[in-house]
């Protein structure tokens, strides 16, 4: 017998994940980064529809900028049978006028007025920024993220090099945009790809300027065809440097907004590289207040948002928080320097019960450790105390959650 | 599977959109979002994700015959080999048993009444669906709710606390009748609710037609199953033990058997392997247990003074000549009879409608109650599901059944 299509009921009641950051009522902590899924109305409506919080627009200019796309521009690294463990764009800004995003803008803040609509912006001039600044205040955008750091090379200034990478141009073009909105909170979006992001992140401070969103994608080569050493991705065997994003960066981006949060007093929006609600929740420990998400949704589709936040509900019930703030800048405590780690004895603990006796650890520590793991006629291994320093990298390369622990000398 | 068999499991969805195995699974549970979940450690939204799709769904992570619905779809068997979606969807399950349940809305009862006759899987189904419309639901049922799962599925095929976990958490949304339907009662119930399904199952074996077939030890299918379910210790089986059949139902009976101490079971089939309606893990599971099987046989008459001594068979061939299922025809072979010695023949060809209260209502030409295109039967306001409809099927079709049929009644409601 065929079956109607069904619509489910939902059984189980959601969760309130909602709570306010820069003034602005988030109904939970999941938006959609400056990308090609928010580059079109029907697009962001969806998501709005499937239960996104927010959304920043792809990132506009003035009138006259020429936006000179090349095609293909998406490439990947893959790595061990996982597709798009990175993800390379060679893509620019949106290629829609500002009337059409400025139309986006008032179009989805009617339809939506509970939802975070935000703006990106770039310019060159400062009249340009802030004529961009005020037409997108005008229109009701709920915030400004300026990019400060696209990869591919920003207008205006130096070629190939961003905005963000100087201190002193961060500061001033920062003062412009602030200077220019009303009473909309302004972010700046900023690059790894810089000596010291601490200096940046102040210079943001000074400008006045309400938030930092960190980061951009990490500027990449993608991968390189052996046989034709054609770079990817491939365009009649040339290309250029792509702005990686996914997974692969992630822990670059928990770096460098930990570095901020533990330095600046200053909201940061996280982006690059969170797919999961573990993921977010990672973030927001180390400081972000919201998290973006791109690539995942890329991937995926807008149907992620269903695990982000029935995950993020569990994880708050799991350990009794009330909201997603609690979560904001916990694990910052736990980020010291170097010299204040603690010093202790420890070593490697095989659990023989687990253990699935393929030896990886023997090897890994014969050839990368301290040789303190000594194969045995039964394949289950067994640990040298006296040769073992307790450096984990038997841990990591252990193919059992649990198998192999790091204990505590007395 | 443990947590991390189970996240190497999901980690090879490929997450399809659309999904072939939510479209194949007769609830579509939403396959691909709930190991999506499992994959990012979220294990108690999969069970919810699970739980919120299929009434039972417990029960259906033990017994559902995944190699015909969900898994036989998956796109990853172009690649490699299917992912293992119902040891995920136990997984998940087992996981909320282990760690703590989600607490369920409260569905307010404001939207009028509705009966459900059995607590089988088809109105169980019915009746969790239409309690989210917001139906107040009675559902009736001589004994324990449960049906087939908790009567004749062998406890080594469904425990029965697994079942318990679906009634209990089932419990919540409607209230339980325990009550006899006679014509009477039936005629009540529909006239005072607004809606009425029937969800009665079958019950009642068909029998062989041939001589010999009240001897004693001539044992119908559910009467033997339902006694070695409900009293295993006591159950005594003979030696040697035929079976006559060729569906699950058999199958079960078969390593039952086996189980209660019988050294031969001998299964006999009147047409070929290809024909017969059952799970293949099945088969080769009774296979493997030492149940004979024994195509193209047909018995022919009861053998025995008091007590079956054996059974009297006659080989077939199949004809070219197809019936209504579609399966060939299959053809006795004259002078081709022999005698299996037995201790016990248990008769499993299928069963037809116990229930005697039916009345006018219409039926299809194999006996069972028809329905239309959304469930209601000819008589107006009365709806049926499940195995009473469309003879045995699994567990999670008559769930699927009661499902949709809830959602024609309250249409059917609506318009009212």
């Amino acid at each position: 017998m065929e079956f109607r299509s069904f619509k489910e009921i939902e059984v189980y009641p959601t969760r309130d994940l909602s709570y306010d950051f820069l003034g602005i009522h988030f109904e939970n902590p999941f938006i959609l980064a400056a990308a090609p899924s928010t580059d079109n109305v029907d697009m962001v409506r969806r998501a709005f529809d499937m239960g996104w919080a927010g959304a920043i627009l792809k990132t506009t200019s003035v009138e006259g900028t020429r936006v000179d796309l090349c095609y293909p521009m998406m490439s990947t690294f893959d790595h061990e049978g996982k597709k798009l463990f990175g993800m390379g764009n060679i893509d620019l800004i949106s290629e829609h006028h500002i009337d059409k995003v400025e139309y986006n803008v008032r179009m989805l803040k009617k339809e939506f007025p509970e939802k975070m609509v935000a703006a990106s912006i770039m310019a060159g001039r400062k009249e340009d920024w802030q004529s961009l600044v005020q037409r997108l205040e005008e229109a009701g955008a709920d915030l400004i993220e300026c990019s400060f750091s696209c990869p591919q090379g920003n207008i205006g200034e130096d070629p190939g090099k961003m905005l963000a990478q100087s201190v002193s141009a961060t500061e001033l073009t920062a003062r412009w945009v602030k200077e220019a909105t009303k009473k909309i909170p302004v972010s700046i979006k900023i690059t790894p790809h810089v000596t010291d992001i601490v200096e940046v992140a102040k210079a943001v401070k000074r400008s006045g300027c309400d938030a930092l969103t960190a980061s951009n994608s990490i500027q990449a080569l993608m991968g390189i065809d052996i046989r034709t050493f054609s770079p990817y991705p491939s365009l009649g065997g040339r290309s250029t440097y792509s702005g990686m994003t996914g997974p692969a960066i992630k822990p670059i981006t928990l770096r460098t907004i930990a570095e901020i949060a533990r330095n600046v007093d200053i909201p940061i929006l996280g982006t690059g590289g969170a797919s999961t609600w573990g993921d977010s929740v990672e973030f927001m420990s180390v400081g972000a207040g919201v998290v973006q998400f791109c690539t995942v949704v890329m991937h995926y589709g807008f149907r992620v948002i269903d695990d982000l936040k029935s995950g993020m509900s569990h994880y708050l019930q799991e350990m009794k928080f009330s909201s997603p703030v609690e979560i904001i800048g916990r694990a910052l405590p736990n980020i010291v320097t170097h010299d204040d780690l603690p010093r202790r004895t420890i070593r490697s603990h095989i659990d023989e019960e687990l253990c699935i006796a393929c030896d990886l650890c023997v090897v890994a520590c014969r050839d990368g450790g301290h040789m303190a793991i000594d194969q045995r006629p039964s394949r289950i291994p067994s640990v040298d105390h006296e040769r073992c320093v307790g450096c984990g990298l038997c841990q990591h390369v252990c193919p059992v959650d649990g198998c192999i622990s790091m204990q505590v000398v007395p | 599977m443990n947590v991390q068999q189970a996240r190497i499991e999901s980690e090879r969805c490929l997450q399809c959109f659309d999904a072939p195995c939510t479209a194949a699974c007769p609830t579509h549970i939403d396959v691909t979002k709930f190991i999506g979940m499992i994959r990012s450690g979220n294990i108690l939204g999969a069970a919810e994700v699970v739980k919120t799709s299929n009434a039972l769904a417990n029960t259906c992570g033990s017994v559902c015959p995944q190699e015909i619905f969900c898994q036989s779809v998956c796109t990853r068997a172009q690649q490699d080999s299917p992912i293992q979606i119902r040891e995920l969807h136990r997984f998940a399950t087992q996981y909320e048993r282990e760690r703590g349940y989600s607490i369920p809305k409260v569905f307010p009862k404001k939207v009028g009444k509705v009966a459900v006759i059995g607590a089988g899987p088809s109105g169980l189904g019915c009746a969790y669906e239409l309690a989210k419309f917001g139906y107040d639901v009675y559902v009736y049922d001589s004994g324990r709710p449960g049906g087939v799962p908790r009567n004749s599925i062998p406890s080594f095929r469904l425990a029965d606390d697994e079942l318990d976990l679906d009634t209990k958490f089932l419990s919540q949304f409607f209230a339980l009748k325990r009550q006899t339907i006679d014509a009477k009662s039936f005629k009540n119930i529909v006239q005072s609710h607004g809606a009425t399904f029937v969800a009665i199952g079958l019950g009642l074996d068909r029998s062989l037609g041939i001589p010999g077939e009240n001897l004693k030890g001539v044992v119908p299918v559910l009467t033997f199953l339902e006694k070695a379910k409900a009293k295993p210790r006591s159950m005594k089986i003979g030696k040697k033990v035929v079976i006559v059949g060729g569906g699950n139902v058999s199958l079960d009976a078969a390593a039952t058997a086996k189980r209660l101490g019988a050294e031969s079971v001998i299964l006999i089939y009147r047409r070929s392997e290809k024909e017969m309606r059952v799970w293949k893990s099945e088969l080769e599971e009774a296979r493997a247990q030492g149940v004979e099987i024994r195509f193209l046989t047909n018995p022919v008459k009861v053998v025995g003074k008091s007590r079956v001594t054996g059974i009297k068979c006659r080989n077939t061939r199949l004809s070219k000549k197809k019936d209504k299922t579609g399966r060939p025809i299959p053809v006795e072979v004259q002078g081709s009879d022999f005698v299996l010695e037995a201790n016990a023949v248990i008769v499993a060809i299928g069963q037809k409608i116990k229930a005697d209260w039916l009345g006018g209502i219409k039926r299809t030409s194999a006996g069972y109650i028809k329905v239309d295109d959304d469930f209601q039967t000819s008589l107006p306001g009365v709806f049926a599901g499940g195995d009473v409809i469309a003879g045995e099927g699994t567990v999670v079709q008559s769930v699927a059944h009661g499902k949709h049929a809830a959602q024609a009644i309250h249409e059917f409601l609506s318009a009212k």
